[in-house]
């Protein structure tokens, strides 16, 4: 099983997005020149670069520009156009006075998986006691949340937010909430390193790529920024494959993964299995 | 007389080689125009349009050749940031392929078909797929 645990829906054709809501995504993930994507591009894409399943993480930005990229409701209807390609993720600004509501639903209404959270663009502290009702909620219903961290390239982001070291008390007062530093905290590699060696509840994805090419990028990252056995003997299980598509291209992102000097079976659980234990809670490992 | 059409399809891999004339001759076949000139313009960047022969040992060696000349893993300055898409440029390889393969191709329309040479195929040549792409087909001449 090889899941794509980092896909942006706000441009799927099939979601019957309107034009305001496709400028809106263009505007607000800076992709200028993407436009509308069809499912049986999806499709094709993922057989070519044999990825079976695809988390959709969607963004709530009411509060703060009056949108969404990709509302729950959409995610739940991809979700039930072809439930055997994609996995759901809710999303809420946090902000919002009716955000436990919201979420709620999304996940006993909508059945959605998870959560998608983006401190820079949605503008709050991951550390902030504000958002312990969020996580409490997400712990109740067994759900993790996958957050931006580290940079943003999109437009009206402060890295401040999303910093991985913002993280830490999140994972110290809540060890039964598991979350996921999207994007590797880059450029803060090692921070990220640090928090899933202590915290084990941490887990991050390999969608990062702002110089170079992915080969070149994971060579540095892996590499250099971070001791070359550091997943191999101490992080594997936390690991996980995501590719930003459509901002990355999965097939250049998977192939360069393919291609890392890593026991088969680090690779089995950077490709699918860690992606599967952070849905569902998988055991503790030593 | 000017007869403007498109083709429209997703492709299927990162690289091949899709056939395009039997599109093509139905879309002559119903064109108003009898004699003339027919063009077929790729409207992307990395993709090409190409003529040979329908084999698929041919077509292995024109991928593989590409492969050859202008590899995955060369150093290339187009793999950066790009600011104006918001994205990564991670597709070197596919402009580079383009460039050598070509954009479009020309043949004549004569008495409402298309002259095709009897081993020639019009092939859109996919170089950073699989995509949505479009291929513009230009009919000129005289009804």
């Amino acid at each position: 099983m090889v899941i794509d645990t980092h896909v942006h829906p706000g441009f799927l054709e099939e979601l019957e997005i309107s034009d305001e809501q496709l400028k809106y995504a263009q505007n607000m993930m800076g992709l200028h020149k993407t436009h509308r994507i069809r499912l049986e591009h999806w499709e094709k894409a993922c057989r070519c670069a044999e990825i079976d399943k695809l988390f959709l993480l969607p963004l709530d930005l009411t509060t703060t520009t009056g949108g969404y990229l990709g509302t729950n409701e959409q995610v739940a209807e991809a979700v039930a156009i072809n439930p055997q390609r994609f996995i759901g993720f809710a999303s809420v600004d946090p902000a919002r006075e009716d955000a436990l509501e919201v979420l709620k639903k999304a996940f006993v209404e909508l059945k959605l998986c998870g959560l998608k959270l983006h401190p820079s663009k949605q503008k709050f502290y991951p550390d902030d006691t504000k958002m312990d009702k969020i996580y409490e909620l997400c712990i109740e219903y067994n759900k993790p949340i996958i957050f931006h961290s580290g940079v943003s390239m999109e437009p009206d982001t402060l890295t401040k937010y999303a910093h991985p070291l913002r993280f830490e008390e999140v994972a110290a007062r809540f060890p039964k909430l598991r979350f996921c530093l999207a994007h590797f905290g880059w450029p803060w590699v090692r921070e990220v390193c640090m928090l899933m060696l202590k915290y084990r509840n941490v887990y991050t994805d390999t969608a990062f790529l702002y110089f170079d090419n992915p080969k070149e990028f994971y060579a540095q990252s892996f590499g250099v920024d971070i001791g070359p056995y550091w997943i191999e003997r101490s992080l594997r299980h936390q690991v996980m494959f995501g590719s930003d598509e459509p901002r990355l291209e999965q097939i250049r992102m998977i192939k360069a993964i393919r291609e890392m000097n890593l026991r088969e079976s680090t690779k089995e659980m950077i490709l699918g299995g860690n992606a599967l234990d952070f849905l569902k809670g998988g055991r503790e490992h030593d | 007389m000017i007869d403007k059409n498109e083709i429209t399809l997703v492709t299927n891999k990162y690289n091949e080689l899709l056939p395009l004339g039997d599109r093509i001759k139905k879309l002559v076949e119903g064109s108003p125009i009898k004699n003339g000139i027919l063009y077929v313009i790729t409207k992307h960047t990395t993709t090409g349009i190409t003529v040979n022969e329908r084999l698929e040992c041919l077509e292995d060696d024109i991928l593989s050749y590409f492969e050859k000349e202008i590899p995955e893993n060369g150093f290339y300055y187009h793999a950066r940031f790009l600011d104006s898409y918001g994205a990564m440029a991670g597709n070197p390889t596919g402009h580079l392929k383009a460039m050598l393969c070509g954009s479009h191709c020309i043949f004549p329309v004569t008495d409402g078909e298309l002259s095709l040479g009897s081993a020639q195929e019009i092939y859109l040549a996919e170089f950073d797929g699989p995509q949505e792409r479009t291929v513009s087909i230009t009919i000129m001449g005289e009804e």
